[in-house]
């Protein structure tokens, strides 16, 4: 493409007219670097590389800035395709957390399973099981003016989802769906998959010491070469616009958990075969960014060349090689080993699997060779198509955007405290985004793999024993609440942290690392920036005031993550949304605990008062039609001791229940816990203990303060108080567990509410269905 | 007392299986379907296991079906040799006419359809913990020989096609004569109330899981490898999660096919 010696607008019209997304000043930097004027499939493996997808050129510099991506547990940080912590001498989690939002919006079904697909292999890359993964979904408001598209775009995304986990064979222990109108025209679907390696059994994804001087081979596996998703980084680089709606569809990628299947099995005995003799390989998915990206990241990262011919690539069809670089035709790995072990790998899956009658046209194919010579070298029917410095193509570009504070008006509602608040309560259980999530949950195979231990729906987290014979146990749980990150970004990052963190210390699991999955609006308007920046701020402040249990000021580390910005149209962009995941760690299954209420009689205790800060809270939005102001804050010091303090309470056999505070506050907790399980106990408490008596009752029932409800077991009252006391923590006995199924609430002798288990369950079971009807 | 976990492309239950035949005392190893079949021959017995074998393509379990390991696999049958299908294992047995078995009827596991007080309240995938009673007499069948009559099991099922259809409108009641019917949905109480959520998938009279007239090829949708370990259990009592070899109710199926080979070996 001519750039040398050409006018910008000139220059400008031919990246258009290519449909390349790069800039004219970034366009002349590559011809600088080449001292010529690139080829189209060089300018479309920058395109590809340098693309904030595949080089978070926006983002880099905030997140090195804040998150703190080590620490005494961490075997491998942000650096790869999946972060790992160890779990004991011998075995770690692996885990990889990504969007797929854009083109979930555009077709939900394929998007939200090529979400799935992708982490997975992410995770399976590094020589890991996949034992879980989790969703965190946000879609439109289901009764707002685009009501039909948004219920269409949810049953599509938990369609996809279920499609591709189950079966893939791969478990759903975690996740959550929010309704907020800022997503009516930008859904976001977040997916998080985590696995279980063996500490020496880890495989890297780039290429191996040695490699390039030996003449390593490159063998790309799997899926036949399409042009689907062909320029999908650049298309989730950009914002949605509806008139582009028919171009962009030919950016999303074709899922297939049939052939990924068959695929992990292949691996499998693949990683086996390298692990009994002794071989290093370097292995890796290909992702966003396509048989480009993979490739030259594998590469550099190892400091040789490539020269690769696509020629080799088996495909299906006649494609030019800019295509066969940068599709992102799903179910493909890529694989760099010492030539003599070339035969058996391809035999591996070739024959073994026999992945060609399998799947028309899948297979393993030898397509170049390692070199020393720092080029990326790619050849196409006889011509050098790409001739370029890998690490220059790797490296990207960074830019430091301009951030200005968003300003905000955000008042506080003035209201009356309702009078009948039983039914005011029956309300917040129904609403969209505090009902059961039981609807979508069912979709899920959350038994798949038999090492289910608690599932969605018993606990604040989902609990897995993925390796038998052994005790420990992983619990997953992932957060982020929208509405708060309206208000406040910079609080909307600590809750997400905090309460990702409280939802696995209510079964008895200590937090022992995260992931960020930080959705945005477009990062070149200086308020969405700010956004950005606030959110990493919040949440990198949290993670490192919630020290690691037992690791006094250690940051709980954020072993991986995503960016995803642009996540707005011409209708405006997303509430800020940092979505946490956090995976705990218990030593034993045994110990951990459910929420469901399990003796009448044991009694019922609170950590964490009610503060008026209802600020995005589900009253507010659902009674009273108004977001608010003072959002939830985390009080540091406290919030960790009642986590750390709840963990050991749970670990020393005191609590039986726990459950903690999040969206409807103290009254929907506690109906959660008496409509979990069986079902058939009711719960009393007196709110008078649970903040200042100044609070109207409104506010103590429905205030989202950070806190736990705990279920005492009986004659453990006093052992519970006492390690309470030595923490620092005010235990306020609020009630006890009845033998009767109704729900009540007292403040100053006089009931508040008085709810019939029977009719809380069904407002409680009935608002998603409602919702996703 | 070796089994086979008979594997095709698509498989994705087979390995809790193996752990759950083997918990129960049974040996084994996962059989790949491309295996030469007539090395099928030295195992005692065989299961296949969950999944969505080639996709579902055409329909669920058509294609592996038609494999020449299930060729081998009939004439094992044939020969009284214990067959246990599992979700997909069960419609994978069923297109290829092994059950439930009898000539010239023809049955199929349609879609789920979740019918309450005459409304269609949901279709497709289903994933919960349900009661199954046990209908057929102890030792009527290889995969519930050690159950009695009434028994009920705790299991989780998880499919999208599990609702037993026939076009034959005699069939259910010559399974019914035959007392081929093994398992039904249930309520915890044991009552089969013929509407979801106890009838889960629509399924008629509740059936989940027949076998063949001969009583050694068994078919059910419900997992018991996923229910054979107290810790697999939903809200149970975490002194029985903390022995790890606490048996959960799923391990009667294989101890059942354990017995069954003794007995008829």
């Amino acid at each position: 493409m001519r750039i040398i010696g050409h006018l910008d607008q000139e220059v400008e019209t031919n990246l258009r007219g290519a449909g390349l997304g790069l800039t004219v000043s970034e366009a002349r930097s590559i011809a600088d670097i080449l001292r010529r004027d690139p080829t189209l499939p060089e300018l479309f493996n920058y395109d590809t590389m340098w693309s904030e997808h595949c080089s978070y050129k926006s983002s880099r510099a905030t997140l090195q800035e804040f998150l703190h991506t080590t620490g005494p547990n961490v075997v491998q940080g942000p650096e790869e395709d999946a972060g790992i912590v160890a779990i004991d001498d011998t075995w770690c989690v692996v885990i990889a957390h990504e969007s797929h939002n854009h083109p979930s919006q555009i077709l939900p079904n394929e998007g939200a399973a090529t979400g799935i697909g992708g982490i997975v292999r992410d995770v399976n890359c590094m020589g890991a099981k996949v034992v879980a993964t989790a969703d965190p979904l946000r879609f439109g408001d289901p009764n707002g003016p685009d009501a039909n598209h948004v219920r269409w775009v949810a049953e599509g995304v938990v369609d996809g989802i279920w499609q591709y986990g189950n079966a893939l064979g791969v478990p759903v222990m975690a996740g959550d769906v929010v309704f907020d109108d800022s997503f009516d025209t930008n859904c976001l679907v977040n997916v998080v998959a985590i696995g279980v390696v063996k500490r020496d059994e880890i495989i890297k994804s780039r290429a191996p010491p040695g490699a390039g001087e030996k003449g390593y081979d490159v063998i790309l596996i799997g899926k036949p070469t399409d042009s689907s998703g062909f320029g999908g980084v650049t298309f989730a680089s950009e914002a949605l616009r509806a008139e582009d709606e028919d171009a962009n569809r030919g950016a999303i990628q074709i899922p297939d958990p049939f052939l990924k299947n068959v695929l992990f099995k292949a691996n499998q005995d693949l990683f086996e075969m390298t692990r009994s003799e002794g071989i290093t390989i370097g292995f890796k998915d290909l992702g966003g960014g396509g048989f480009t990206c993979a490739s030259s990241e594998m590469g550099a990262s190892a400091g040789y060349g490539m020269d690769l011919d696509l020629d080799l690539v088996h495909r299906a069809g006649d494609l030019p090689p800019e295509v066969i670089g940068c599709a992102e035709t799903q179910e493909r790995f890529l694989l760099i080993c010492p030539p003599k072990m070339t035969p058996r790998a391809l035999n591996i899956y070739n024959e073994d699997w026999d992945l060609p009658n399998v799947y028309e046209g899948a297979r393993a194919s030898m397509v170049g060779k390692m070199t020393t010579n720092g080029r990326y070298i790619t050849r196409h029917k006889g011509r050098e198509t790409c001739n370029v410095p890998i690490e220059h193509l790797t490296g990207g570009i960074r830019y430091q955007r301009e951030e200005k504070p968003r300003e905000m008006h955000h008042m506080e509602p003035a209201i009356e405290v309702p009078q009948d608040l039983s039914q005011v309560l029956l309300r917040v259980l129904a609403s969209p985004n505090t009902s059961s999530r039981e609807h979508v949950y069912r979709y899920y195979d959350t038994e798949v793999q038999g090492n289910t231990v608690i599932r969605p729906g018993e606990a604040d987290a989902g609990l897995i024993a993925p390796v038998r014979g052994e005790r420990f146990g992983i619990a997953l749980s992932v957060d982020s609440n929208p509405f708060y990150g309206r208000i406040s970004p910079y609080w909307a990052g600590a809750t997400a942290v905090a309460e990702a963190m409280r939802n696995v210390a209510s079964i008895g699991a200590v937090p022992w690392t995260m992931t960020d999955c930080l959705n945005f609006g477009n990062p070149e308007k200086p308020e969405a920036f700010w956004e950005f920046r606030e959110a990493v701020r919040g949440l990198s402040d949290a993670a490192k005031a919630l020290w690691l249990k037992g690791h006094q000021n250690a940051p709980v580390p954020i072993v991986s993550g995503n960016v995803s910005f642009y996540n707005e149209s011409p209708e405006g962009t997303v509430d800020p949304s940092p979505v946490i995941a956090c995976v705990g760690l218990i030593d034993d299954v045994g110990d951990a605990v459910t929420m469901n209420l399990k003796e009448p009689g044991n009694n019922i205790f609170l950590i964490g008062p009610r503060f008026d800060e209802l600020g995005g809270s589900d009253y507010y939005r659902t009674v009273c039609g108004a977001t608010g102001a003072n959002v939830p804050q985390v009080r540091f010091d406290l919030e960790r001791k009642m986590i750390h303090t709840t963990i050991d309470s749970i670990a020393r056999g005191f609590v039986v229940s726990a459950h903690d505070i999040s969206n409807g506050g103290l009254g929907a907790t506690a109906a959660e816990m008496a409509l979990t399980g069986k079902a058939d106990l009711g719960i009393e408490l007196a709110l008078d203990r649970a903040g200042s008596s100044r609070l109207g009752t409104d506010r103590l029932i429905f205030s989202e303060s950070s806190g736990f409800l705990l279920e005492c077991r009986a004659g453990a009252e006093e052992d519970l108080a006492g390690l309470m006391k030595e923490r620092g923590l005010d235990l306020m006995r609020l009630g006890a567990v009845k033998d009767a199924p109704e729900l009540v609430m007292t403040r100053k002798d006089t009931k508040v509410v008085c709810l019939d288990l029977e009719a809380a369950r069904k407002a409680w079971t009935g608002g998603l269905v409602e919702a996703m009807r | 007392m070796k089994v086979a976990v008979i594997q095709f492309p698509g498989s994705n239950c087979e390995h809790e299986t193996l752990v759950a035949a083997r918990s129960a005392g049974l040996n084994g190893e996962i059989f790949r379907w491309n295996r030469p079949a007539e090395e099928l021959c030295d195992f005692d017995g065989y299961m296949i296991p969950g999944g969505f074998s080639y996709q579902d393509r055409l329909r669920a379990g058509a294609i592996a079906s038609k494999e020449p390991v299930m060729e081998t696999l009939k004439e094992e049958a044939d020969e009284g040799k214990p067959v246990l299908g599992i979700c997909n294992g069960f419609q994978i047995l069923v297109e290829s006419g092994m059950l439930p078995g009898l000539d010239g009827v023809d049955a199929a596991l349609a879609q789920n359809v979740m019918v309450t007080k005459g409304e269609i309240v949901r279709r497709g995938f289903y994933c919960a913990w349900i009661s199954l009673r046990h209908d057929a007499v102890a030792g009527r069948c290889s995969g519930s020989y050690l159950i009695d009559k009434g028994s009920l099991i705790d299991m989780p099922m998880a499919h999208a096609e599990g609702n037993l259809v026939t076009a034959d409108e005699n069939l259910i009641e010559k399974l019914n004569e035959e007392n081929q019917i093994v398992f039904r949905y249930c309520d915890t109480g044991g009552e089969t109330k013929n509407e979801f959520p106890v009838n889960v998938n629509g399924s008629v009279e509740n059936i989940a899981g027949i076998c063949n007239p001969e009583g050694n090829v068994l078919g059910m949708m419900p997992h018991p490898e996923r229910s054979s370990f107290a810790w697999q259990l939903p809200f149970v009592d975490p002194a029985a999660r903390r022995q790890i070899d606490t048996p959960g109710p799923g391990r009667l199926i294989f101890e059942s096919m354990k017995r069954y080979i003794e007995v008829s070996g």
